[in-house]
């Protein structure tokens, strides 16, 4: 039996055959489409507004990785930025010390940073709430801490250099092939999060949102799919922290592991909209264009601004940006203030 | 043998200190579900207004405690009733989220008006210290810091317990329909429980600000340990958190004086992850809340 | 619902790939004017010493223009420096660089700090740019092969040596045992293994170093450890927070050496507000101090300097953070002066081989690009003032010892 798409319909009528198969295969044409507009705004940019863009990529695949576990499992994962970090120092240690290729060294660390994550969450994910995203912060300064004191292989506090000219193994890709990178890897974690979400383990995910116990007791093997979201979202930020860690060439433990890393993916994800595919896309892009914007342009209070945007919006706008948009027209109503009514005591 | 006593009491001593800082953490958490994310911002808002007191007028930082209290009791207030009201009801992300972006504004407005440097309120008697037998020092500034941390988290235990006004705390905290269905304001309550847990930030400011140094930058340290401290000890009773901030200061303590010292940060945070891993409702925390998603 | 929302960004990302590249900014031509590029932090952890940065650079163009300007072969161009705010974070004031050359901005003043200048460092290299570094003094930043990067200031192995050769020189009775507590980045660190060596080399007794984590206010771990030993000297090598903690918890623990040096902290007024009386007879190490020797064109001698300084600041009294950014923004006027054009390349060679004196000392670059040949001076705080003690041609008054009165 093939598969609906997952939007609730009133109608209690099941589309015919061509419609779903349409259904099915345009959110990859859309996802198509997106990447062929990445590589052609690419010949568009100079070389600094290139590189502002490929920090937004950056953030598209970590916010659409983030999702994986927080948006679709809600479980807030605090420590995001120490698979990204792990990530990023797995690949520098490789590249340093075995001299190994670029291109080898990004999968072989975003698979040991999986397999990190598949260690530390099986005690971890039995937390809810509040307790597992202090656990997973705690994971992620103690990542940091234990980098700072293996200084001999991480070179701590003094920071981390990859070779990346002269008789280097891989020469530095260039601005250009920098973008292409994280485009290619936004792409990556933008299909997951659409397989994800469409397919049984996506409505699994969902269902232990909702209601873990229930769905438990429907048969979804809770630990199982807890355990391979949180892996999985890792592996990808892994890889994206490799290609950070490349780019970046010399590089600290303090910006490596940084807590506002995770923090800006959580509050991308929340104000586009928690749970949906789309939602951490266009959250990404505007938290992260807008913060760049407000720096250039109001240089003394640019983080006040942004302080006092994000208390506006998470007030505004709880729900997040795609899922409001969907409840108001289907509602026909756009009062904002009406979630200040929903939540407020 | 007089290094490791040396090493115990500057550890109890600091512990006293965190906890003070944690204690209106774990009070919030544990009645509002609310985790503060803004609060080492009250921590080093009070550490400022005791500061500008002691400028002013060159009161004593530990009787300044008390004008600053009650600004920052004000301040908590005001700022639960008007916007972390707003999102009480919603799911943990948005008041993370909110808190977080208080914390920045709060943080960055400090930056702007004061900036980035580093201040301390001098006394002249902070830095000595009480000597006891084999050398090993116990400095007063210290000293009266933990005495007055102990002191207002055993006031605080029994005005819980004994006023109406802390028995209504408890109660909201504990089903806030309940509570309401009889006659209590919550607003009005979680309102209140904010302010204290703001007043006895800013009097643990005071008390960092005389002992040590502060800066805007330092904000993210204390709610770190807060949540440190909170978790250790266990929500759901009022003595959690100063059984957390004791055994932290002791753990970082021993840990700094048996490893190298830069270990002490990461061997706080293996603690906090393997008590979470293990035993969720911390030392003296009521299981309830730990497994609490909702209030 | 969601597909059509999405449907519509692809649209939209799509349209924005089509269309024409705008006009790229140029700079340097008709209009008469040399723009620097710099990237400081004006917010964030750094702030402070960002800010402290910028006014040594504002310093500079003042001055400059106010005797006209720069001679770049036979015409003056005004001096101009445009600014960007890197927020304290190393990799933005990478990205930051090829911010700066895409408007056409090729020669560039360094930001604040090691970590900030290693990675505008390797950006600088790629683009072609020329960079002159103001703050970042970590030699690692010099061991990477890199040609367009130079630094005014002495390099982090002399911050702590320059105290020990100030106590072996001048200290009497001369201390026989010192003990160092570093902070551990990688700044901290590189000090700390040169003045170690040093102290050997010279005859004292080193007790080994004691590594704090950096930023952190509580010391204490680090002084228990050394109390037994009971050393002379205590040296610190970190930043403020560290610092105002050595002296604050060794009296709060019983440790007493005869005196107290640390790198970084003492020479700033915030050291001796936050200490007050305890602050007294703690050496320090400096860069620039109002003694120094040397004189150039643009600022005169160091005193001359620190007039103009308070005439532009309201009679403040300028630190050594704003002296070496004046020094650096003033390499890079003399370079392309000598050099009579502001092409990239052209510079980055004159700067390779300038040799002149200035009010900062003198400037000369070595093969890797850091300033070997100018001193750090040793301060120490007499009734709240720094003061500086060491070079002994350069000291406004003798070095009280032992240091620490308690």
């Amino acid at each position: 039996m093939t598969t609906t798409a997952p939007e609730v319909s009133t109608v209690a009528v099941a589309p015919a055959p061509a419609t779903r198969r349409w259904r099915r295969l345009t959110p990859w044409g859309v996802l198509l489409l997106a990447a062929a507009a990445g590589l052609g705004l690419q010949t568009q940019l100079y070389t600094g507004q290139e590189r502002t863009v490929t920090t937004v990529l950056m953030y598209v695949g970590l916010a659409a990785a983030w999702n994986l576990i927080g948006g679709f499992a809600g479980y807030a994962c605090f420590g995001q930025v120490g698979f990204f970090g792990l990530g990023g120092y797995t690949t520098a240690v490789l590249m340093v010390h075995l001299r190994w290729s670029f291109w080898l060294a990004l999968p072989v660390a975003a698979v040991f940073v999986g397999l990190f994550a598949l260690l530390v969450g099986l005690p971890l994910l039995r937390l809810k709430g509040h307790y597992f995203a202090v656990a997973t912060l705690g994971v992620a300064e103690g990542l940091r801490e234990v980098v700072i004191n293996t200084s001999s292989l991480t070179g701590g506090g003094a920071g981390i250099t990859i070779p990346s000219f002269g008789d280097a193994v891989t020469p530095w890709l260039g601005n250009d092939g920098f973008y292409l990178l994280f485009l290619g890897l936004a792409v990556a974690v933008v299909a997951t999060g659409l397989l994800v979400a469409r397919t049984r383990s996506g409505y699994a995910l969902r269902a232990i949102h909702q209601d873990e116990d229930a769905a438990a007791a429907m048969g979804v093997n809770t630990t199982l799919t807890k355990t391979l979201a949180f892996a999985g979202s890792a592996v990808l930020t892994g890889a994206i922290g490799a290609a950070y860690a490349f780019q970046q060439v010399t590089f600290y433990p303090d910006r490596l592991f940084d807590v506002e890393i995770t923090v800006l993916m959580v509050v991308m994800v929340i104000l586009g909209g928690a749970g949906t595919v789309v939602g951490p896309v266009i959250g990404a892009v505007v938290v992260a264009y807008g913060s760049e914007y407000l720096r250039q342009h109001l240089p003394t209070v640019h983080t006040l601004v942004l302080g006092a945007l994000i208390v506006v919006a998470v007030i505004l706008l709880p729900q997040g940006f795609v899922n409001y948009l969907r409840e108001a027209t289907r509602q026909r109503q756009f009062s904002l203030l009406e979630n200040v009514r929903r939540y407020r005591l | 043998m007089s290094q490791f006593a040396q090493v115990t009491i500057y550890g109890l001593l600091q512990g006293g200190l965190l906890a003070l800082v944690a204690v209106g953490f774990s009070l919030v958490w544990g009645v509002m579900n609310v985790v503060n994310l803004a609060h080492g911002a009250f921590v080093i808002t009070g550490a400022y207004v005791a500061w500008e007191i002691n400028r002013a007028v060159g009161l004593d930082p530990f009787l300044a405690m008390i004008p600053t209290a009650v600004v920052l009791f004000a301040l908590g207030y005001v700022i639960q009733r008007g916007l972390v009201n707003l999102v009480v009801n919603a799911p943990i992300f948005i008041t993370l989220l909110l808190t977080f972006g208080l914390n920045l504004l709060l943080v960055n407005g400090m930056i702007l008006r004061y900036k980035a440097n580093y201040q301390s309120i001098p006394t002249s008697y902070a830095t000595q210290s009480l000597v006891l037998p084999g050398d090993v020092r116990v400095p007063y500034g210290r000293l009266i810091a933990a005495v007055i941390a102990v002191a207002l988290t055993l006031a605080l235990a029994w005005a819980v317990r004994r006023t109406r006004l802390g028995l209504s705390i408890l109660a909201t905290g504990m089903d806030r329909g309940a509570a309401r269905l009889m006659g209590i304001r919550a607003a009005h309550v979680y309102a209140v429980t904010f302010g204290l847990a703001a007043a006895m930030a800013g009097m643990a400011g005071a008390a960092v600000g005389t002992v040590s140094t502060f800066s805007p930058a330092d904000a993210g340290r204390f709610t770190l340990f807060s949540f440190v401290a909170a978790v250790l000890g266990g929500l759901g009773n009022m003595y959690g958190a100063l059984y957390g901030g004791l055994l932290l200061g002791l753990v970082e303590a021993w840990g700094g004086n048996l490893l190298p010292n830069t270990l002490v940060n990461a061997v706080a945070f293996a603690v906090v992850v393997i008590v979470l891993a293990v035993r969720p409702q911390g030392l003296a925390g009521r299981a309830f809340y730990a497994s609490r998603v909702e209030v | 619902m969601r597909l059509k929302l999405a449907v519509i960004v692809a649209l939209a990302l799509t349209v924005a790939g089509c269309g024409s590249k705008g006009e790229q900014t140029t700079n340097n031509t008709p209009t008469g004017t040399l723009t620097i590029g710099a990237s400081l932090s004006s917010t964030g952890s750094l702030a402070r010493e960002g800010i402290l940065t910028k006014e040594g650079y504002d310093v500079c163009v003042n001055v400059v223009n106010g005797k006209g300007g720069v001679q770049v072969g036979n015409q003056k161009m005004k001096l101009e420096i445009k600014y960007q705010d890197d927020t304290s974070k190393s990799d933005l004031a990478g990205q930051l660089m090829d911010q700066f050359n895409d408007g056409g901005l090729k020669l560039i003043l360094g930001p604040y700090g090691s970590g900030a200048t290693a990675a505008a460092a390797a950006s600088v290299e790629r683009n072609g740019q020329v960079m002159v570094d103001s703050s970042g003094a970590d030699d690692a930043i010099f061991t990477k092969g890199y040609k367009r990067t130079f630094a005014v200031l002495s390099p982090a192995t002399l911050y702590a040596t320059s105290m020990v050769e100030a106590i072996n020189e001048l200290a009497t009775p001369k201390p026989t045992s010192i003990a160092f507590i570093s902070a551990d980045d990688g700044f901290s660190k590189t000090a700390t293994t040169a003045a170690v060596a040093r102290a050997q080399a010279l005859g004292f007794t080193v007790i080994p170093p004691e590594y704090v984590p950096n930023g952190t206010t509580d010391v204490s771990s680090a002084l228990t450890k050394i109390k037994p030993a009971n050393p002379d000297v205590i040296i610190g090598s970190a930043h403020l927070a560290e610092g105002v903690a050595i002296v604050k918890q060794s009296t709060e623990l019983g440790v007493k050496p005869k005196g107290f040096a640390e790198t970084v902290a003492p020479p700033t007024p915030d050291f001796v507000q936050a200490l007050s009386k305890s602050a007294e007879g703690v050496l320090g190490s400096t860069q620039w101090t109002i003694k120094t020797k040397g004189t150039d064109k643009w600022f005169g001698s160091a005193s001359d300097y620190a007039k103009t300084f308070a005439g532009q600041f309201n009679g403040r009294e300028v630190e050594y953070h704003g002296a070496e950014a004046t020094a650096a923004c003033l390499a890079l006027v003399l370079a392309v002066e000598k050099a009579g054009s502001t092409d990239p390349t052209k510079v980055r060679d004159t700067l390779a081989g300038l040799n002149e004196q200035s009010f900062f000392g003198p400037i000369k670059f070595n093969d890797k690009g850091q300033n070997l040949t100018k001193t750090m001076g040793v301060i120490q705080i007499q009734n709240g003032k720094p003061v500086s003690v060491w070079p002994k041609d350069a000291a406004e008054a003798p070095m009280k010892w032992p240091g620490n009165a308690a």
